[in-house]
């Protein structure tokens, strides 16, 4: 079931009225009911995967706290063995469905298994709360990754109707809507298009579609996200963030600070953590040799194929070269004065993402290498650089992205719920009005799918 | 060995591996108040730490470090 469909707004709404209407102890339950007919709703085996996930999870945690510590450790490997087995299995071979998901709640499972492990949170004994961990609806096709100590500390809370947190929901979904309806599906067919016909266009159609890609990118994923954390935070869970204005980072290793961070904080802690720890005796080598390992596990959690295998590498690389070479950017301040120099550091940022982008979105690594070697400013007309979008589409993606960036600069900087809300109603309403008739008039609600549905 | 004087020793790794000098630890600082002290220059503070102290600390007492002064806790532990 998709965000952007009548079946999802009607499950949506028909929990959401009985949410608040059950008593509390059926409120969890309630939501597991609504979040299997969302797995299974396409094809029942999606539910069915992660039902038997999700119970080998519940089981394995149990073992793993009752047990000493040295059964404990063959008890962790020998689950996250599984675990990775059966996502593999299911990742890279051709003849077997893929179930959606998966790649988000396997990892959730290794991190929460990993925790009880460590002692950082205590085995889930309610079976409800640890299958809603795994399936809730909100955040089941394409996270955030959640921790399961967070996430169990929000199940538990007493959950009262409240209007101030069901509105600020809402306005998140509203956001998430125009992210997506006005900026990315303005962008994707035509993306989509320079993307399956490289070896026919432009160096400058090239050029453009890598610039342009990463900003689809994040107009569709942060807006899927958004939807997800309003419509959560619509029954009372807080979901954890994804992305914190990505493209103001001044490095690469800023960058993933604040690019898909519940991935990122992921292998961050159980991947980069475990391994800088291991090889510490091996200096700076032991570190930069963890950071390898690390962004090639993050790209390879994207899929099958060598493509995202590079696109970590090159990431895991980019970092290793900020580390090892600091005065660059430290000079750079004294040498141009800090404005010039944080704009640079931003451009070059952004240019470096894009560019290993390519590797994301390419089907094949041969594809990648022509793309990036056949970039150019060159062009038979210099209207190639709208990369074939009709000016209506320049024009509304334009101007929203805009209206977002600036939008993100003042939400970051000042308590703008705050201030809203200190509006007469009538200014207020007036704003829900224009927001809801620009999504409706000028969005574009052909695709239903988010990027991110695919890993 | 006192509690200031780890502390005192520690501030001058932190001040060698970050190559400033324009702060001060106390007891109570963190990762969020040290600029550059990240994921990135974690490991390398804790492995000049054990290397001057002498001492070496497991995987979990590294990861539960709050502040500095679970730092300075540790040493001294190990060194008495």
């Amino acid at each position: 079931m998709l965000f952007l469909s009548l079946s999802f707004v009607t499950l949506f709404v028909i929990c959401f009225i009985l949410y608040y209407w059950v008593a509390d102890k059926y409120k969890n339950p309630l939501l597991l009911a609504a979040s299997a007919i969302f797995a299974g709703y396409a094809n029942w085996i999606f539910l069915l995967v992660a039902v038997i996930i999700s119970i080998f999870t519940y089981v394995a945690g149990r073992l793993i706290e009752r047990a000493d510590e040295k059964r404990a450790i063959y008890l962790l490997f020998g689950s996250i063995g599984i675990l990775v087995t059966t996502w593999i299995s299911f990742r890279y071979s051709t003849s077997l469905i893929f179930p959606l998901g998966i790649s988000f709640y396997t990892f959730q499972a290794i991190g929460y298994l990993t925790d009880v492990y460590w002692g950082e949170t205590k085995a889930e004994r309610n079976f409800v709360n640890l299958s809603l961990f795994m399936l809730f609806f909100m955040k089941f096709l394409s996270g955030p990754i959640e921790r399961g100590g967070d996430m169990f500390a929000e199940l538990k809370k007493s959950k009262h109707f409240d209007y101030d947190e069901t509105v600020s929901g809402m306005k998140l979904i509203a956001l998430g809507l125009f992210k997506k309806l006005l900026i990315a599906n303005h962008i994707a067919p035509y993306t989509e298009g320079i993307f399956n016909s490289i070896h026919e266009v432009s160096g400058l159609q090239l050029l453009m579609t890598c610039l342009i890609y990463p900003i689809e990118l994040y107009a569709d994923f942060s807006g899927y996200t958004d939807i997800a954390l309003g419509g959560a935070r619509m029954f009372g869970i807080r979901l954890s963030p994804n992305f914190d204005r990505p493209f103001i980072a001044k490095s690469t290793a800023d960058f993933w600070r604040r690019w898909h961070m519940s991935l990122s904080f992921w292998v961050r802690d159980y991947v980069y953590v475990p391994l800088t720890a291991e090889f510490r005796k091996l200096r700076q080598w032991g570190i930069l040799l963890s950071l390898i390992v690390t962004f090639t596990v993050l790209g390879i959690w994207h899929g099958a194929g060598w493509t995202f295998a590079i696109y970590g590498l090159i990431q895991g690389l980019i970092i290793c070269y900020e580390m090892k070479v600091p005065y660059v950017r430290n000079n750079l301040h004294n040498l141009v004065g800090r404005p010039v120099a944080t704009t640079l550091l931003i451009l070059r940022t952004y240019i470096l993402f894009a560019l290993s982008l390519v590797f994301f979105k390419a089907a094949t690594i041969g594809d990648a290498f022509y793309f990036i070697s056949h970039i150019s400013f060159e062009a038979q007309n210099w209207k190639e650089m709208n990369i074939g979008m009709p000016d209506h589409n320049c024009v509304v993606a334009g101007v929203s992205l805009l209206v977002l960036w600036i939008f993100e600069y003042l939400n970051a900087n000042y308590d703008l719920d705050k201030s809203f809300r200190k509006l007469p109603a009538v200014v207020r309403w007036t704003g829900y009005f224009v927001l809801v008739f620009a999504i409706f008039l000028l969005g574009k609600f052909d695709t239903e799918n988010f990027i991110y549905i695919q890993f | 060995m006192t509690k200031q004087e780890v502390l005192q020793q520690i501030e001058t790794i932190f001040h060698e591996v970050l190559n400033r000098t324009d702060f001060t630890l106390t007891e109570e600082t963190t990762a969020k108040d040290v600029s550059g002290w990240d994921s990135l220059t974690n490991m390398t503070l804790i492995v000049r730490i054990e290397e001057k102290f002498d001492c070496k600390f497991k995987f979990r007492e590294i990861v539960k470090f709050k502040n500095i002064g679970d730092l300075c806790d540790a040493v001294l532990t190990k060194k008495n």
